[in-house]
């Protein structure tokens, strides 16, 4: 059934305090996409909206509330992808900006390329008269403690991610069929300076095929590069499987090859869809023929109408 | 098993006046990456070896002989992965310095990330004793005057002969005596490409994948293309799938071709032994060595054969 929009906070361990506050701002992030749906827009349109919606909301690791690197600074990663030309526009290392999405769209629809990152992405970004925001001003007290948690020689920053923040990004098919995908995050925990992981990696981080799906990560980073997560998926959703048969098995390779956790949003041409991870949770919510299903335990699937604003 | 080593020079329009430099320089750089394996070294150290060489040799994009960006200044990415642990590491615009493919190996080996970028890639570097190339060492007086040429026609012309444009990115493919696989891919990228620009050779499942389970591919050509389709994991799916290795290039770059319209070239080995060098472009330097014997081309359809190798 057309349109779908599904969206995802992150997968991990999100502690008790939050998970309210995970859940409502991916139903929030849902309804605001699906909203874009529902006026006869397109996919495109509407998980960037979604994905804008995550990277204002401070409780998510993307945009306002970025996980610091090493330095204590911000530096974020996204991708877009157009499942109907497999148009994509990437950002890496990107700084200063409140809306990496938006400029990964940029990319995408000012460039010939694919994929700028750090100086460079933000050139662009100047360019484009996207304004340039104080590093600081996407910086949480949250964010900053566990840093400096973080900067201590016995810390896991690993173990740690797993256990607080995610990645954010959406799928969606929309009335016309074109399907498209985006992703954004402040990347790891302490990373050193520079680190690009999944996200801001085609394939990786990302993946919209109009003849196979889309596909949106979340997770250990440097795990879902190594099985290019997102492509795996689709190839086994090219081969017959259901969204949630192609995820199960892409992440359980993922698992099983290179140990790593995570989890994913999937959506396939007809409309069928899944959110389904590996880690203790993942923040979910999916919009489809005025209900939105959501979660964050495993096996979790709650449904109410769309327009209850809760 | 056998052990086998190919490698390229970039697929693109050769023309006449580099043709001789670029065959010699893939022949060259086989020897030299067979070398290793001879001896029972690893497939990965065969692959760093071969690649470095054609870093160090001018009439290649990569290292020694990169084109410049927009600013005037050398970007390089560089990506190397290990068939055995899906292990890889990645770097991407990082600045003047001689072989990023081992600055790529050193990431995978000596960091927890996958790929670095920038100037978070070049603060690595220089914490673990890479020295820095002054950028007149890296471009080659022909260069400087295609850059300053380009510069005058601007994007215009770019645009218009984007496949005649120097795609000389180079890669190598080796399986190893204890049938261990391995891909190594490094660029300068395309000349007078904005500041920042990421093209496919970094990125995990574009540039290069390698996987013991299937075999290891290095990608070369229109790199936006290359990203759209990750034609380097594309083409690890076709041999998943039961393909010939060769079977499975042609279906992936007619694929490219169709789909986005984008030329290219790639070399892939599996853990067996079987190899391939195949291309959509006018030409592609190209050489392999196995069982003592050195293979090469650059026209479509050719296969020299040489005098036995060491």
């Amino acid at each position: 059934m057309l349109p779908v929009l599904v969206v995802h906070g992150g997968a991990g361990q999100i502690p008790k305090e939050r998970v309210e506050m995970s859940s409502a701002g991916v139903r929030a992030a849902a309804r605001a996409g699906y909203a874009v749906l529902q006026g006869g827009r397109s996919s495109m349109d509407a998980v960037e909206e979604a994905v804008t919606n995550l990277e204002n909301n401070p409780s998510f690791n993307a945009g306002y509330g970025s996980v610091l690197n090493v330095k204590g600074e911000v530096e974020m990663d996204a991708i877009v992808m157009d499942g109907r030309t497999l148009a994509s526009g990437a950002v890496s290392a990107v700084r200063n900006i409140a809306n990496p999405i938006q400029l990964a769209r940029l990319v995408m629809e000012q460039t010939s390329h694919l994929c700028l990152t750090a100086g460079g992405a933000g050139q662009f970004a100047r360019a484009m008269g996207m304004p340039e925001v104080p590093g600081d001003s996407l910086i949480t007290e949250y964010a900053r403690m566990r840093w400096k948690k973080n900067l201590a020689p016995n810390a896991n920053p690993v173990e740690s991610q797993m256990e607080k923040m995610g990645t954010v990004g959406a799928v969606a098919v929309d009335e016309d069929g074109n399907i498209a995908c985006a992703t954004s995050t402040g990347g790891i925990l302490n990373k050193m300076e520079g680190r690009v992981g999944d996200t801001a990696c085609i394939g990786c981080g990302g993946y919209a095929d109009n003849r196979a799906g889309a596909v949106s990560p979340t997770g250990h980073g440097e795990a879902i590069m190594k099985v290019t997560l997102a492509r795996l998926i689709l190839f086994h959703m090219a081969q017959g499987m259901s969204p949630e048969e192609g995820s199960d098995l892409g992440l359980a390779t993922m698992k099983e090859r290179v140990e790593g956790l995570g989890g994913v949003v999937t959506v396939d041409p007809q409309g069928r869809w899944a959110a389904r991870f590996t880690t203790t949770q993942m923040a979910w919510a999916a919009a489809q023929g005025g209900t939105l299903h959501f979660g964050v335990f495993s096996g979790e699937d709650v449904t109410q109408d769309i327009g209850d604003p809760n | 098993m056998k052990a086998v080593l190919v490698v390229h020079g970039g697929a693109w329009a050769i023309p006449d006046e580099l043709a001789d430099a670029s065959v010699r320089g893939v022949k060259a750089a086989a020897s030299e990456g067979y070398g290793v394996l001879g001896t029972g070294g690893s497939a990965l150290d065969a692959v760093e070896k071969a690649v470095r060489a054609m870093e160090d040799n001018p009439v290649f994009d990569a290292g020694h002989g990169a084109v410049l960006n927009a600013d005037g200044e050398v970007e390089l990415d560089a990506i190397i992965m290990d068939g055995q642990t899906l292990g890889s590491g990645a770097v991407s615009c990082v600045q003047n310095i001689a072989n990023p493919v081992s600055l790529a190996r050193a990431v995978m080996e000596k960091t927890d990330h996958v790929m670095l970028t920038s100037r978070g890639a070049n603060l690595f570097a220089e914490r673990i004793g890479f020295k820095t190339a002054p950028t007149d060492t890296l471009v080659t007086a022909y260069e400087r005057r295609e850059w300053g040429k380009a510069k005058e026609y601007g994007a215009g012309v770019k645009e218009l002969f984007h496949s005649q444009l120097c795609h000389d990115t180079v890669g190598a493919v080796a399986v190893d005596s204890c049938g261990n696989v391995a891909c190594a891919t490094s660029t300068g990228g395309i000349r007078n490409k904005m500041v920042g620009r990421v093209g496919d050779s970094p990125v995990i499942g574009a540039g290069g994948y390698a996987d013991n389970r299937s075999g290891a591919v290095s990608c070369t050509g229109h790199g936006e293309s290359i990203l759209k389709v990750t034609l380097a994991r594309l083409i690890i799916f076709h041999i998943e799938q039961g393909k010939e290795v060769e079977d499975a290039l042609e279906l992936s770059l007619r694929y490219m071709d169709e789909r986005v319209h984008g030329g290219g070239g790639a070399i892939a080995v599996s853990p067996s032994g079987q190899w391939a060098a195949t291309f959509t472009t006018q030409r592609m330097a190209w050489a392999a060595a196995e069982q003592g014997t050195l293979w090469y081309g650059l026209n479509p359809q050719e296969r020299f054969q040489d005098k036995p190798v060491q």
